[in-house]
């Protein structure tokens, strides 16, 4: 197999074309309502995808943020190409060794699934040919381009989808290997080594969905299959090798048509509607008060060949239904899972005979209310099957949360670019290259083997940090005092769930916030086990480190207070004490903690409550 | 054909043709393949722009050491355009509306060599963009003009004016014009006068983006506009345009009051003063106004057009002199003045000397909305002993257009005046209402 991957990193500069700031918001100030159509581009043919996307005729409303401004909403031209934004992407392309273009020329991207208030995204290629070592191997970086990331999608309802503007137009640095890459895991490895390179500029967004990933797979035999805005990296490798599973499924699937002589089918919907008007169970049920009608497509050859062979999770019966999807159906239930879902022996042979089939032949089953779609939806079945007998089709997909990915829209081709006039071209001229080569940031490398020997972290621990981006408030922190372990977990571990939190509510926890909670901490204010607690209510809008420990419940508890606690807790164990004596010690702490735990350090709770035992056992004369 | 030796291969490879496939060797030994693309006007110096096969364009810089080679031509980039259906669907028994296109973004489209947007010159180009525009019944399509409204001058308003009423005579219900923006609003201005008696409407139409991106407000404006010009209540001179920022929702502006108001918003198109006449929403016609009622004869030009009139805005720093030069050669001239109508007192010894030489001048506000007033403070009371016309709520370039048309009718300075101030199509109102102002 092959696999190649884009990384599409969102950059914190400053919007790309307008000057509004890269942030989320959840006030929504005002909606607009469009509708795209597919426009020809430069040599006047339409991209299929785009083509595809126009079909679907929807209306798309748009939420306006403070976060956005005329431009998002398309009702302003583009302004200038964010300098701070080219920088980066040049910094990343020297840091790469990439080839940068003598001049930078901005593209429009045709896009019509309302993502763009314009219709297209624009884009611009940076450089070219980079290289990145990752564990010893060299993966060769085809592109660097720096684009629009879309607008957010909020809502969908039949024939209107929502979008809220505060995404759009956040810069998005894309970096695209050739496809080199030989499993999964090395997808995965190759995605991490990129994330902590663009990391290591400091100029990039964090948290969730802030970094995504396209993967191109191709299986050997197969054909290259785009995967679409892969968020999580630990699913980069069971995406890639689902693919390639699916891929093989289906040369085994033409292997078997071709030997059958099958022919692309016809794709003619047939009404047997009458056939199924006394049904009253399963999706094809008629219910009150509804109208719909029961299509079937004719699949001949296809017997046997939509259900999963023994041992796989894939199915073609499953691709067929994807592109039903595609168009709004609910879904189809196909020759291969029948009888079953309501539909018996009797109606299966009813079926069979009134299509005409001979025993190798399939057929799949439609119900949909409006006619003009059905035969919308038979023909791109039809078109789905005879691309079975060709081997693969080229699609992009959409990965699903369960591994699996579903297919979303034909792959666009070249047709899809053309120039964006109204932004000029950029010149990038020698002297502004030696510029870039002075800032260029530390390699994820030198950067890992440097933190490991001067704080002496384990190599793990400075992976994680290197690969989250954190070694600069790592060091800041480090630097002033702050037990280097603790700083590297509170990083890597306890922080990122909670700048979720603040990536929501605006809050940002800066690296000097960070160290007041620290000093606070350290100064006895809250155990260590707080700091998460405090950050957290820090995160959620606290003024400030002692209104965040007192929203935690967590200042204020002092000796007296502690004292109380742990008798309280041994009175109410007595008869545990009695039972288990200096074992019941664990059990006990348990219930302590659960009071005070982040208020005060767990080893002086321990040595209180020890003490506590043993004067109730004297007292018990144990 | 094979490389270039050359030393500096600049001047041949600036040469090639558009799409000629090429292999370029940069100075590091990297090899760029890809199509020529037309040089951007702001291309910088020596920049060589290339269509890679990605689809991304790029610009290379061309000196010594870089080589080339010429690749085979590619199949033409250009596909053949489709040749508009000779038997287009139309629906029974709706009234055919002619289309007359002048040009500007509605019917534009980007042009690659330059990098800007030129209009499109045929009925095909134009049914290219806008395939179902004779959706719900026929519309022919003439191409009148073919240029940017900024390059529209008063002599095109008589031919255009003549093209509509040649529309009606040949049977056509209504008249769409689609116009760039820019100089919509004078057009619009021009046609109500120049005609004055319609037998249906005549409705101008643009877009504030072009049709070759996906998000034009072209094709929706264009919808909204033919469904109007197939109404039965109007028998004037209008334009329609968004509303608002949405596609669903469209303005209806009388010809004499309407002006653009925004650079680059798609609602864009005002009636300062009072309002939209009406709106289209969801395809239903909603009057706030009633219109002007169709007139039962046919339309006839209320021509000529006598250009030797002249608009000036004034502000605080205007020469007198420079003033008096602009006007000495105009047989009148409007000022948009201050507030109630007013120019700094300096200004009124030359528009003494230009009354006296027998120049009309006229008086309207640069507030744009409401009406100038001359007798509150004493530089208007001084204004009117000059000699200055007051002209109500008039738009000034709505004025400016009028007294092209008054001067083109009249030969008495007193008449010209009085045609001036007498409120035609609409574009003076006696009454101003609270709630109209937007």
């Amino acid at each position: 197999m092959r696999a190649g991957l884009e990384v599409h990193q969102q950059l914190r500069t400053g919007k790309l074309f307008c000057r509004c700031p890269c942030e989320f918001s959840e006030t929504v100030t005002g909606t607009f309502v469009r509708r795209l159509i597919a426009a020809s581009g430069e040599d006047r043919s339409i991209d299929p995808a785009a083509r595809f996307q126009a079909s679907r005729d929807l209306l798309y409303r748009y939420e306006v943020t403070p976060t956005s401004c005329l431009v998002e909403a398309d009702e302003e031209p583009p302004h200038p190409l964010d300098p701070n934004a080219l920088e980066t992407a040049l910094i990343v392309s020297r840091m790469l060794g990439a080839r940068v273009v003598d001049e930078v020329e901005i593209m429009r991207k045709i896009v019509v699934d309302g993502s763009n208030t314009s219709g297209f995204q624009r884009t611009a290629l940076i450089a070219v040919d980079g290289v990145l070592e990752v564990d010893g191997r060299r993966i060769s970086i085809d592109s660097i381009s720096l684009e629009e990331d879309a607008a957010r999608k909020t809502a969908e309802a039949p024939g209107e989808v929502t979008y809220r503007l505060d995404r759009l137009g956040i810069p998005l640095l894309e970096i695209a290997t050739a496809p080199e890459i030989t499993s999964g895991r090395e997808a995965r490895a190759v995605a991490e080594e990129i994330g902590a390179l663009v990391r290591a500029t400091d100029r990039v967004r964090r948290g969730i969905g802030s970094i995504r990933e396209d993967l191109n797979v191709s299986a050997d035999g197969g054909r290259r299959i785009e995967i679409k805005g892969v968020q999580e990296l630990r699913s980069i490798e069971q995406y890639v090798e689902g693919e390639v599973e699916r891929q093989n499924l289906l040369l085994r699937i033409r292997e078997t048509l071709r030997q059958r002589k099958a022919k692309p089918p016809a794709g003619d919907p047939v009404d047997l509607t009458d056939l199924f008007e006394s049904m009253t169970e399963g999706p094809l049920a008629a219910r009150a008060g509804r109208a719909r009608r029961i299509f079937a497509v004719a699949l001949p050859g296809f017997a046997g060949l939509l259900r999963s062979p023994p041992g796989s999770s894939e199915r073609l019966g499953r691709e067929l239904a994807d592109y039903a999807r595609a168009f709004g159906l609910a879904g189809l239930l196909h020759s291969d899972e029948l009888p079953g879902y309501g539909v018996d022996e009797g109606r299966v042979a009813d079926v069979r005979s009134r299509l005409g089939l001979a025993p190798e032949d399939a057929f799949v089953l439609l119900a949909d209310a409006s006619e003009a779609r059905s035969r919308a939806v038979a023909e791109s079945i039809a078109r789905r099957a005879a691309q079975a007998i060709e081997g693969i089709p080229g699609e992009t997909r959409d990965p699903l949360p369960d591994g699996r990915t579903r297919y979303s829209r034909p792959i666009p081709g070249r047709h899809r670019m053309y120039p964006e006039t109204d932004v000029p071209p950029i010149p990038i001229r020698p002297a502004d290259l030696a510029r870039i080569d002075t800032m260029l940031p530390e390699r994820p490398s030198e950067l890992r083997s440097r933190l490991a020997h001067d704080y002496r972290l384990p190599d793990d621990l400075v992976r994680q940090l290197v690969a989250a981006g954190e070694a600069a408030r790592f060091e800041l922190l480090a630097k002033r005092g702050h037990p280097a372990t603790l700083v590297a977990r509170l990083l890597t571990q306890d922080l990122p769930p909670i700048e979720r939190v603040s990536a929501s509510t605006g809050a940002e926890l800066s690296g000097e916030m960070l160290d007041a909670v620290l000093r606070a901490s350290e100064r006895g204010l809250f155990a260590k086990e707080g700091i998460p607690a405090v950050l957290r209510e820090l995160a959620g809008g606290a003024r400030d480190v002692a209104a965040a420990a007192e929203r935690a419940g967590l200042s204020g508890l002092g000796d007296d207070e502690l004292e109380r606690v742990v008798r309280e807790v041994v009175g109410r164990n007595r008869a545990l004490l009695a039972e288990r004596g200096e074992e019941a010690f664990q059990p006990l702490m348990g219930d302590v903690m659960k009071v005070v735990r982040g208020r005060r350090d767990g080893q002086e709770v321990a040595q209180r409550l020890r003490r506590a035992i043993e004067q109730a056992r004297a007292g018990m004369g144990a | 054909m094979t490389g270039s030796r050359a030393e500096d291969p600049w001047a041949e490879l600036r040469a090639l043709p558009m799409g000629q496939g090429v292999e370029i060797t940069d100075a590091e030994g990297r090899r760029w393949v890809g199509t020529v693309i037309p040089h951007h006007e702001l291309s910088g110096d020596r920049i060589l722009q290339l269509k890679l096969e990605s689809g991304y364009n790029v610009g290379l810089r061309i000196g010594p050491g870089i080589s080339y080679r010429l690749q085979p031509r590619p199949a033409p980039t250009l596909a053949p355009r489709e040749p508009p259906p000779a038997d287009r669907p139309r629906a029974r028994g709706a009234q055919s509306v002619t289309l007359l296109t002048t040009g500007g973004t509605i019917a534009s489209r980007v042009d690659y060599e330059t990098g800007g947007v030129r209009p499109v010159k045929s009925e095909s180009e134009l049914f290219e963009f806008y395939p179902d525009l004779d959706a719900d019944g026929p519309v022919h399509a003439l191409p009148v003009f073919d240029r940017l409204s900024e390059n529209i001058v008063p002599e095109d308003w008589p031919i255009l004016a003549e093209a509509v009423r040649g529309s009606f005579a040949a049977g056509s219900h209504g008249v769409v014009i689609a116009h760039g923006t820019d100089t919509l609003g004078f057009t619009a201005a021009a046609l109500s006068y120049l005609l004055p008696r319609l037998p249906g409407p005549v409705v101008l139409v643009g877009a504030q983006r072009s049709p070759d991106r996906p998000s034009s407000d072209g094709r929706s404006n264009l919808r909204a506009a033919i469904r109007l010009a197939r109404s039965s209540e109007v028998g004037e001179v209008v334009a329609v345009m968004h509303a608002g920022l949405s596609d669903d929702r469209f303005a209806i502006h009388r010809g004499t009051r309407v002006r653009k108001m925004h650079a680059t918003r798609r609602d864009a198109f005002h009636s300062p003063t009072d309002g939209p006449l009406g709106y289209i929403d969801e395809g239903a016609v909603h009057w706030r106004r009633p219109p002007i009622a169709p007139h039962p004869g046919p339309a006839v030009v209320d021509g000529p057009l006598d250009p030797r009139g002249a608009l000036l805005w004034f502000y605080p720093g205007l020469s007198p002199a420079q003033a008096e030069g602009f006007a000495h050669d105009r047989k009148g001239i409007v000022l948009a003045g201050t507030g109630l109508g007013h120019v700094a007192a300096t200004h009124l010894d030359w528009i003494r000397r230009a009354v006296d030489r027998g120049t009309v001048v006229a008086m309207t506000s640069q507030c744009l909305a409401g009406a100038v007033d001359p007798y509150v403070y004493a530089t208007g009371r001084d204004l009117v002993r000059a000699g200055v016309t007051y002209l109500g709520d008039m738009l000034p370039e709505t004025a400016y257009v009028k007294l092209l048309w008054a001067l083109g009718h009249e030969r008495d300075v007193e008449a010209v005046r009085r045609r001036l101030a007498t409120p035609t199509g609409g574009d003076l109102s006696e009454r101003r209402l609270p709630e109209e102002f937007e």
